[in-house]
């Protein structure tokens, strides 16, 4: 097993150090895309610095965060349509920046808002689209468009923006990809057509060995999709956990001051939430640790009860409402 | 996969191309026109005093219609591929990225060929009608850098259109505008007889140039 690799070179002008993590992760499996210490800057604004993380093989992976965190643009990244400041990404073990197209072949990518040949019939985009790819599934994506009940004839630029995203997506199930990268999948569907691609999705999994990395504002859904979470915010800290690990240990917590200060966020504390109705804190920890914590951090603060939370709730609870 | 990449530009320009054909044909038509009258209402004898004693140019109505048809077509074609960044669809398909822009700008030429093949053909015709073949070969030769001119505008606004740095995008342009004006300089008959091979190995640079906007879209930082 590759387990990366690590050296410092000396040369006469100074030394040079190579770090090359690892392409298989602590499960054994491959990581169909490697971000590794990447930074991006936008003019003076650093987006991410040293941001790292792994999308394995099999594995169903969200991108979450909220607007402006640069979702989108780690999947142009990604993708190749912009080179980082620094470190590097390989997709399906190639270099982002250098897909073969074989590889591209093997990659079905949703670009923000559904983006498309507004120019083209629903006939004459899957008649453009079939040749490139070898498994193509034909049937899979006049499935989801006989659903629009539009003749194929209709031009793709007079539809609305849910029709034109299930045409886009019937393109994406009918190249049958190895791995799908999908920005924003949801934009402008509505919740019936978003079950309906999450059907889709999930028969697409059972075919095994499909890898999805997708990044969503209905943070619900994720809720019966994905395997893994990547948790992205301002200024590209990054948190990744197993999806049911981070569902069993972020705990809410409601609690009461008395006349002090509500605690602050710490290194138990993940954040303090005291807008609305009820104070509440979110903390990696069961209720004794954060109990001990609060007596001898913030002892004027009454712990209350745990509050159950939606996949969203804790969303909010991790990345703050505002 | 090349059928599926010609479908495409198809798609994108045929309304504008036809719209094109019409043009060109009808200022073919208006020329031929033009003509007859000419010599309907003049003396024969006249009408060659002032072709070729005096050399004026009896057919300037199509001189500006290639450079005006290329650069429509080019916008046709990559118009839409830039609008909202759809560039990057194209880029994803699994064709290398070379070999798409130039089997688009090979179809997009082709295209733009097959005006100027009319137009020259059309104007040999018109000519030849009523002088001898003599002076329809040289009024091929005096539309050859007019005809060059669409070829200069197809690969300029091109270049302009896929190129993602605004500042190259104007140098892009102003050296095709300037192209366009050297190509513009004559005013009699075969002018640019004697230059021509080399303008056209000037032009055909702008064939290759084409990549370089297209890898720094996908290369951009």
């Amino acid at each position: 097993m590759w387990d990366g690799y690590e050296a410092e070179w000396d040369y006469p002008f100074g030394a040079i150090r190579f770090a090359i993590a690892p392409y298989v992760d602590d499960r054994g499996k491959m990581s169909a895309i490697h971000v590794d210490r990447i930074t991006h800057r936008y003019g003076q604004r650093t987006l991410y610095r040293d941001l790292s993380f792994r999308v394995p093989e099999g594995r169903v992976v969200a991108l979450l965060g909220k607007n402006g965190v640069g979702k989108t643009t780690l999947i142009r990244l990604l993708m190749g349509f912009l080179r980082p400041s620094g470190g590097s990404c390989r997709v399906l073990g190639e270099d982002a920046h250098d897909l073969s197209p074989a590889t591209r072949a093997r990659i079905g990518l949703l670009l923000e808002g559904h983006l498309t040949y507004d120019f083209m019939s629903i006939e004459q985009i899957e008649r453009f689209h079939r040749p490139f790819y070898p498994g193509w599934r034909r049937e899979l994506y006049y499935d989801l468009v006989d659903r629009l009940g539009l003749p194929y004839s209709h031009k793709i630029g007079n539809m609305s923006c849910g029709q034109r995203s299930q045409v886009v997506l019937g393109l994406i199930f009918a190249q049958n990809p190895e791995l799908m990268i999908l920005d924003d999948y949801s934009m402008g569907l509505d919740a019936g057509y978003r079950r309906l691609f999450l059907d889709y999705l999930q028969d697409y999994l059972n075919q095994g060995g499909k890898t999805v990395f997708v990044t969503s504002h209905v943070v619900q859904d994720m809720e019966s999709l994905v395997d893994e979470v990547i948790f992205l915010q301002r200024g590209g800290e990054l948190l990744q956990m197993d999806l049911a690990d981070f569902r069993r240990d972020y705990r809410c917590y409601a609690f009461e001051r008395e006349g002090t200060e509500p605690p602050r966020p710490d290194a138990l504390i993940r954040s303090v939430d005291t807008h609305g109705g009820q104070p509440r804190l979110y903390a990696f920890a069961e209720r004794d640790g954060v109990e001990k914590h609060l007596a001898e951090h913030w002892p004027g603060v009454r712990l209350g009860e745990e509050l159950a939370m939606t996949l969203e709730d804790a969303f909010i609870g991790l990345t703050g409402k505002y | 996969m090349l059928g599926a990449i010609i479908l495409k530009e198809w798609l994108k320009i045929r309304w504008v191309w036809g719209a094109a054909l019409l043009v060109h044909l009808g200022m073919l038509v208006y020329l031929l026109l033009a003509m007859r009258h000419q010599f309907q209402v003049e003396h024969s004898e006249m009408i060659w005093y002032w072709a070729f004693e005096l050399r004026r140019l009896l057919y300037t109505q199509i001189q500006y219609l290639p450079a005006l048809t290329g650069a429509v077509i080019a916008a046709a074609q990559f118009g839409p591929e830039m609008l909202g960044g759809r560039f990057r669809l194209s880029l994803h398909l699994p064709v290398r990225g070379d070999l798409l822009v130039w089997s688009w700008v090979g179809f997009g030429a082709l295209m733009g060929g097959l005006l100027a093949l009319l137009d020259g053909a059309g104007l040999y015709w018109i000519i030849s009608t009523w002088f001898p073949h003599e002076a329809a070969e040289s009024a091929l030769l005096t539309a050859l850098p007019w005809l060059l001119g669409g070829w200069v505008a197809y690969f300029g606004t091109t270049l302009a259109l896929l190129e993602p740095s605004r500042a190259r995008r104007a140098v892009y342009a102003g050296l095709t505008l300037a192209f366009l004006a050297l190509l513009d300089q004559g005013h009699g008959y075969q002018e640019y007889d004697r230059i021509m091979p080399q303008l056209t190995g000037l032009a055909l640079l702008l064939l290759p140039a084409v990549i370089l906007p297209a890898h720094r879209y996908r290369h951009r930082s």
